[in-house]
């Protein structure tokens, strides 16, 4: 008989809205105390110091707006937000600022969240949805030079970005975007010549989330539906179904895979937390805790192993810390 | 006085005397020549010094028999012209101690003691008056004959001779000739000069030492100063002889002595390896012998030489006598505890000065001795400390931290020998041994809330622990010292590490195990520790820290924290579930009392919980010490430390929740929040985190609840929000479980709503008393001051149209319920509308939300449940009962079920639900009344009627009984509820009329008391009615109508015999009349 499923490690509770974004910084050295960034409904971003388990600061700079987006910059001391005031904020954490120093403004009114990929020291990529429906934007950070604008052909009809990954082949000089869409295609784009290389129509409902292991080259993407959808990217830069799961109950709001390729974790609509085997999606556990949805699912990047953490955030404002390593 | 001052003069007036002691050898001669001395000057007198000295010395010499007198006389004076002069040839000297010597030799013409005495003062003053380079002479080899001569000599006094004062004069001629006087008059020795001394009193050293200790060890009743003297000169003397900076120094080989002197030079001794090595030996027998008698000689002079002895030796031998130390640290350690204060500061100091000057730390061989010492002494100690008395116990432990002490760094070597930390750490186990028998422990139980924290009240003390082995504090402050100590000194993580494999190892050993962990860990902080010498390197936070994480998590680990402690284990539900305990043979509450004779069985779990109840005092008070060890520090550990320790807060033992709150008094104090209270608000998230993830687990859950429990009764309202979190936790998993666990719940809803009550409490009191304030001025205002004829014929109008509408002129009376509601909500109507529109506060929502449940739960199959559910239903209406809007509806949902308890169940719930119906009433008014009228009242009151008889009947013992209990309740209650629903008249007649027979004299008192207060409420609805009611029964006096028009009065109640009614009504018709004094009359 399995094992009864295990109990969070913690719950993190304060955030007095539900929270939508997490990002974890732990990599500091080791007087540098790990932290997690929340970002939530009330516009607020929470930095949870994981030693204490308590809130350092609050960071408020989204005029009370929903923060849906979390991401460092490097260290944990630069941090990009993005809230539903239709702004990218970028944040100076260092010795305890907490300045926003730049905001790019979005024209885009949807909830798609940006994606972040560092092409050198000191230079990020950032994807966002565009001022037109369909549209993505890259810049180029900081200095907020645009990139270019990724345009589907005429009469696609994909619909709204829903979600976006900026990805690179390890060294590899060629920034690749993979975007999903409001008919629930993936779209696999070419930053240099805007143009789409290859496009997959995984779900029948809006692409809500998706994650891809530039490694084994396979992706993983998430909808409104009762399924789960793995594809495959074959040398030809061709996107393919590799193979779908379905689920018990329907929703997908977030997927993550775990850092060393190994587990998927997903957010569910179910209140519950799904941990698979990347390899052949074998399903590992089912976390239960939230009495709602989940929001979104992240994990640590501490160098320890044993200290490495998945965090889930939920509308029921809580965020429940579980540390799945010593157990799988 | 010197009346001759040069030699000339002297040598006049002396001559004549010298010449005639020299023809005649007689006492009076040497009288006469002492006589002129006397007057000669210090300096002629040096000069003459050896004319004179001649005829003295011819007088000892004189052949024939010696005739003690001149003898004795001679010597005299011969001291005195010593004393007055200096010796200045080598020869002269010789030749004098060979005389005096000779004065003593024994045989069988012995002389006298006070002879005796003369000649060693004058050996002591020819000693003393030879200078330097004089006497330097006299230690040569060849004079070695000589000079052993004395000493024998010398010895044989001390030895054998029975007066004290000879022995000790004896002694301390001694002492001045080996050259260790203590007199300014002697310069110290040279190095070499001390070398060859001591190459020539080694031949004496067997000699020396032996009559030395024979005179230390000799009777008792010699008393101590000979005792005294022998020790000091034979630690000089061995001092001398083995000193290690001398024997470092001797030669290889024998040094060749010139050829004449060859018989001599095999006298000398060659302190080669080899003899000092025999020596020591030797040595050291006679030293244990020693040790062992002074150092528990009666008199403490002795006491504190053998510590100088102690003291000396160790300066200067610690290499050459390493073996007798053994016996030397074990009496130097065993005086600490001397019962004299000199021995025992002085012993201090002695240690003190031993530590300082490292002389263990440099010395291999001392630290194996002392190692060695701790090895058997740590292997006797259980034996001994089950055997000896307690002062026995209390040295041996001093003993043991002694060695310790004076280990000090080296701790550290005698510890990384297994079997020697072995042998330490089985003794201390076995000695620290707790008394687990007592049955009061166990049987001790917290009751209720009265476990609330009083601030400051209980500092984190210790509770008094019962050994086995021992009852007095002053030892288990040693073994205490004993832990600190080795802490100290030694290898945390080795130590730990140890003793927490013993802690694993048996249940035999946990509790002792954790006392020395924690006593070790404050060791280790240097709290509380009393040493003789630094650490070199203290641990730094960082290793105690790891240390103290791994003992937590050791302690709370779930094996070692939730031990069985007693019967009931968490629910008090046991008599609706007697099933759970079936293999037990009594209910918890009689267990131990009344059972005469408790089976082995039964006999046995007392012993363990018993044992585990200390275990888990030894674990808090631990925690404690962690957190008073780490200080702010620990504030980073209260994550896992916290919710732990408040679990054992609100445990059902006394001691354990005893022990609890001392920790946590610790903890907030060690973590700098002023106060208990503020370290659980400030840390509640940690605790929340616990108890929501304690009640995802059955198992847990019980813990949560009393963790949650606690919290409420140590916080206050700002912890609101993050209980309001939990309770919604709490209230989910109660939905899921309403069956098995309702009961734990229940216990957390109701320190919830106490909690909310207190938090809350003043701004539903205020709200309450302006109801009631209000309440009453309407009752009271429109009562008039005086009836005018005009007010009658109102009165009359109004009540005619009162009785039209009774009979039935209004058309449905179906709708006067709903009609009802509405105005009579009215008294406050701002309330309501700013309430409708603004959403309820937190804690009156959380109220209602428990009221919901409370609904499910009130008709549940244990009583046990249905009493808890009341009680949290009375605090929920009280929480509740400002937001009217709300309360209604609720109480409409309730009533049903709090009807059914009223009417139908057993009667300790009828009483609890009669309560909850008084509370209810006085919330929610007038709402209740048609309610009340109609489901309740009719079977109060027959109820009220058919017990009636019953308690009439009854003796004395009735008070007693549930019966009684609730025709009191619904008497006392009745009154108020018709007030506050402002009852009708059917209903007040049939609750009069129910009530009126408790107003016999046939009823117990308490019972007319209470009928009485009903009528006194009636009086406040409908004073006139009342009146009527009352002069029914009986009227004391008749009415003379005001007009002749009007009938004359006629009133039930008059001309009636007096009855067992009377004293009653008559009482309430003088209060009513006193009621409605003033100018106003009752009415027609």
């Amino acid at each position: 008989m399995a094992l009864p499923p295990p109990d969070p490690q913690f719950v993190l509770r304060g955030t007095s809205a539900a929270v939508h974004t997490l990002h974890f910084s732990c990599g500091g050295q080791e007087p540098d105390v790990p932290v997690l960034f929340s970002g939530s409904e009330n516009g607020l971003i929470h930095v949870w110091n994981l030693k204490t388990h308590r809130v350092d600061t609050a960071l408020d700079g989204h005029g009370r707006k929903s923060v849906y987006c979390v991401e460092t910059m490097g260290g944990k001391n630069r941090l990009l937000s993005q809230g539903r005031d239709q702004r990218i904020c970028l944040w100076d954490l260092a010795e305890g600022r907490t300045a926003v120093m730049d905001s790019v403004f979005m024209e885009n009114v949807g909830f798609c969240r940006c994606s972040l990929l560092m092409v050198a020291q000191g230079r990020w990529l950032m994807a966002m949805a565009a001022k037109a429906l369909e549209e993505v934007q890259v810049l180029e950070l900081p200095s907020k030079t645009s990139v270019c604008t990724l345009k589907p052909e005429a009469g696609a009809k994909l619909g709204m970005p829903m979600c976006l990954k900026l990805w690179q082949l390890s060294g590899g000089s060629q920034p690749l975007l993979l975007a999903g869409y409001e008919d629930g295609s993936v779209v696999l784009w070419n930053l240099s010549m805007g143009k789409a290389l290859s496009q997959l129509a995984c779900h029948q409902e809006p692409v809500m989330s998706l994650d891809f292991d530039s490694e084994k080259a396979k992706g993983i993407s998430g909808s409104s539906e009762k399924v789960l959808s793995i594809w495959s990217l074959n040398e030809q830069q061709n996107l393919q179904v590799y193979k779908t799961h379905n689920l018990v109950n329907a929703g997908i709001s977030d997927i993550t895979i775990r850092p060393d390729k190994k587990i998927v974790a997903t957010a569910g609509w179910d209140h519950r937390i799904r941990i698979f085997g990347w390899k052949k999606l074998k399903p590992l556990a089912v976390l239960d805790y939230h009495t709602a949805t989940v929001h979104c699912v992240s994990f640590s990047n501490h160098k320890n192993p044993r200290e490495r953490l998945l965090a889930a955030g939920s509308k029921d404002h809580r965020i429940s810390i579980w540390s799945i390593y010593t157990q799988t | 006085m010197a009346v001759f001052d040069t030699p000339r003069d002297a040598f006049g007036a002396l001559r004549p005397a010298c010449v005639q002691l020299t023809r005649v050898q007689t006492a009076e001669n040497v009288c006469r020549l002492a006589a002129r001395l006397a007057a000669v000057s210090g300096p002629a007198l040096q000069e003459l010094q050896e004319y004179v000295l001649f005829p003295l010395r011819f007088a000892l010499r004189a052949p024939g028999p010696r005739r003690e007198r001149v003898v004795e006389s001679a010597v005299r004076c011969i001291t005195s012209v010593l004393a007055a002069t200096a010796v200045r040839r080598p020869e002269l000297l010789q030749e004098l101690l060979s005389e005096l010597c000779a004065c003593l030799s024994p045989g069988p013409a012995a002389p006298a003691e006070d002879v005796k005495l003369a000649v060693i003062e004058a050996l002591r003053t020819l000693l003393h008056s030879a200078s330097g380079d004089v006497i330097v002479c006299l230690y040569q080899p060849r004079t070695l004959p000589l000079l052993g001569c004395a000493v024998s000599l010398l010895l044989r006094l001390a030895e054998r001779e029975r007066a004290k004062q000879l022995k000790v004069s004896a002694l301390n001629c001694l002492q001045v000739l080996v050259l260790q006087c203590e007199c300014q008059e002697h310069q110290p020795l040279g190095d070499d000069e001390a070398q060859r001394c001591g190459d020539l009193f080694a031949s004496f050293l067997p000699g020396i030492s032996i009559s030395l200790s024979r005179v230390v060890t000799g009777d008792i009743k010699q008393g101590h100063k000979p005792a005294v003297a022998a020790i000091r000169l034979f630690y000089l003397i061995v001092g001398l002889v083995m000193a290690d900076a001398q024997l470092a120094r001797v030669p290889k080989s024998k040094e060749k002595l010139p050829e004449k002197q060859s018989r001599i030079s095999e006298l000398i001794i060659h302190r080669g390896p080899d003899w000092s090595k025999s020596t020591a030996e030797n040595l050291s027998v006679l030293l244990s012998k020693m040790v062992e008698f002074s150092s528990v000689h009666p008199h403490w002079k002795v006491r504190l030489e053998l510590v100088e002895l102690v003291h000396h030796l160790l300066r200067n031998c610690s290499c050459s006598l390493a073996s007798s130390f053994t016996h030397l640290l074990k009496a130097l350690v065993g005086l600490v505890n001397d019962e004299s204060s000199e021995v025992q500061s002085r012993c201090n100091e002695v240690l003190q000065g031993i530590a300082e000057q490292r002389i263990i730390a440099q010395s291999r061989a001392l630290a194996d001795v002392l190692s060695e010492n701790l090895h058997s002494l740590a292997t006797a100690l259980p034996r001994l400390m089950s055997s000896q008395d307690d002062t026995g116990k209390v040295s041996t432990l001093s003993l043991l931290l002694g060695y310790l002490k004076l280990l000090g760094p080296k701790i550290n070597v005698v510890l990384n020998s297994t079997s020697h930390l072995c042998r330490l750490s089985k003794a201390l186990m076995q000695v620290l041994e707790l008394d687990v028998t007592d049955v009061k422990i166990v049987e001790d139980r917290r009751w209720g809330c009265e476990g609330s924290l009083q601030p400051g009240a209980q500092k984190g003390r210790c509770q008094r622990k019962y050994f086995r082995f021992f009852t007095e504090e002053k030892v288990f402050q040693l073994l205490q010292q004993v832990c600190r100590v080795l802490g100290y000194y030694g290898n945390l993580y080795l130590l730990v590490d140890h003793f927490m494999g013993l802690y694993s190892e048996s249940t035999m050993y946990r509790k002792q195990a954790a006392m020395v962990l924690n006593e070790l860990i404050a060791g280790a902080a240097g709290v509380g520790v009393d040493v003789l010498q630094e650490r070199e390197v203290s641990p730094s936070m960082d290793d105690l820290k790891g240390s103290i994480t791994s003992i937590l998590d050791e302690y709370t680990d779930q094996a070692n924290w939730y031990l069985i402690t007693s019967i009931d284990t968490e629910e008090v539900s046991h008599e609706q579930h007697p099933v759970h305990h079936a293999g037990l043979p009594a209910r918890p509450g009689g267990m131990c009392s009344t059972i005469l004779l408790p089976s082995p069985e039964l006999h046995a779990t007392t012993r363990t919980m018993n044992s585990n109840i200390w275990q888990m005092c030894i674990q808090l008070e631990g925690v404690g010490c962690f957190a008073a060890v780490l200080g702010m520090e620990f504030r980073l550990l209260l994550l896992t430390a916290l919710y732990p320790v408040l679990e054992k807060a609100g445990d059902k033992t006394l001691l354990i929740s005893e022990a609890a709150l001392g920790t946590l008094a610790d903890m907030s104090e060690a973590c700098g929040y002023g106060s208990v209270r503020r370290l659980i608000n400030d840390n509640s998230d940690y605790l929340v985190n616990g108890i929501s993830l304690g009640l995802r687990q059955l198992a847990q859950q019980p813990r949560a609840s009393r963790v949650l429990d606690t919290m409420l009764r140590h916080s206050d309202a700002s912890l609101l929000p993050l209980v309001e979190d939990v309770i919604q936790d709490v209230l989910s998993t109660l939905d899921q479980c309403y069956n098995s666990q309702a009961s734990t719940f229940l216990g957390v809803l109701h320190s919830l709503m106490s909690a909310l009550v207190q938090w809350f409490g003043s701004s539903c009191s205020e709200e309450q008393q302006q109801q009631s304030t209000e309440c009453q001025g309407r009752t009271s205002s429109p009562r008039p001051q005086a009836v005018t004829t005009r007010d009658m014929e109102q009165f009359f109008l109004n009540y005619i149209r009162q009785k039209q509408i009774a009979e039935g002129d209004v058309p449905d009376s179906e709708d006067e319920e709903a009609d009802e509601a509405p105005p009579l909500a009215k008294p406050e109507p701002n309330n309501c509308e700013t309430e409708a529109a603004a959403p309820l506060p937190s804690h009156a929502q959380l109220a209602k939300d428990v009221l919901g449940r409370c609904i499910h739960l009130l008709s549940d199959r244990s009583l046990h449940v249905r009493l808890k559910v009341l009680d949290v239903l009375e605090l929920c209406v009280t929480v509740l009962h400002p937001h009217r809007n709300h309360l209604l509806p609720m109480a409409h949902r309730v009533w049903p079920a709090l009807v059914t308890r009223l009417i139908s169940d057993d009667p300790l719930a009828v009483l609890r639900a009669f309560k909850v119906l008084c509370t209810l009433a006085q919330k929610c008014g007038d709402f209740l009344k048609p309610r009340f009228s109609r489901d309740v009242l009719p079977k109060l009151t027959s109820s009220l009627l058919s017990q009636a008889p019953a308690s009439a009947r009854a003796g004395p013992v009735y008070t007693h009984t549930l019966a009684f209990k609730v025709q009191l309740a619904v008497l006392q209650g009745l009154g108020s509820l018709c007030e506050k629903l402002d009852m009708g008249r059917s209903d007040l007649n049939e609750v009069a009329d129910a009530c009126l027979i408790y107003l016999s004299a046939k009823q117990p008192r308490k019972l007319q008391e209470a009928a009485q207060s009903v009528f006194l409420h009636l009086m406040a609805v409908d004073p006139d009615w009342t009146w009527l009611l009352l002069t029914e029964t009986c009227c004391p006096h008749g009415y003379e109508p005001p007009h002749t028009s009007l009938h004359p009065v006629k009133l039930g109640g008059m001309g009636r015999q007096r009855n067992e009614l009377t004293d009653n009504v008559l009482l309430l018709l003088e209060r009513l009349r006193q009621r409605e004094s003033g100018a106003q009359e009752p009415p027609p």
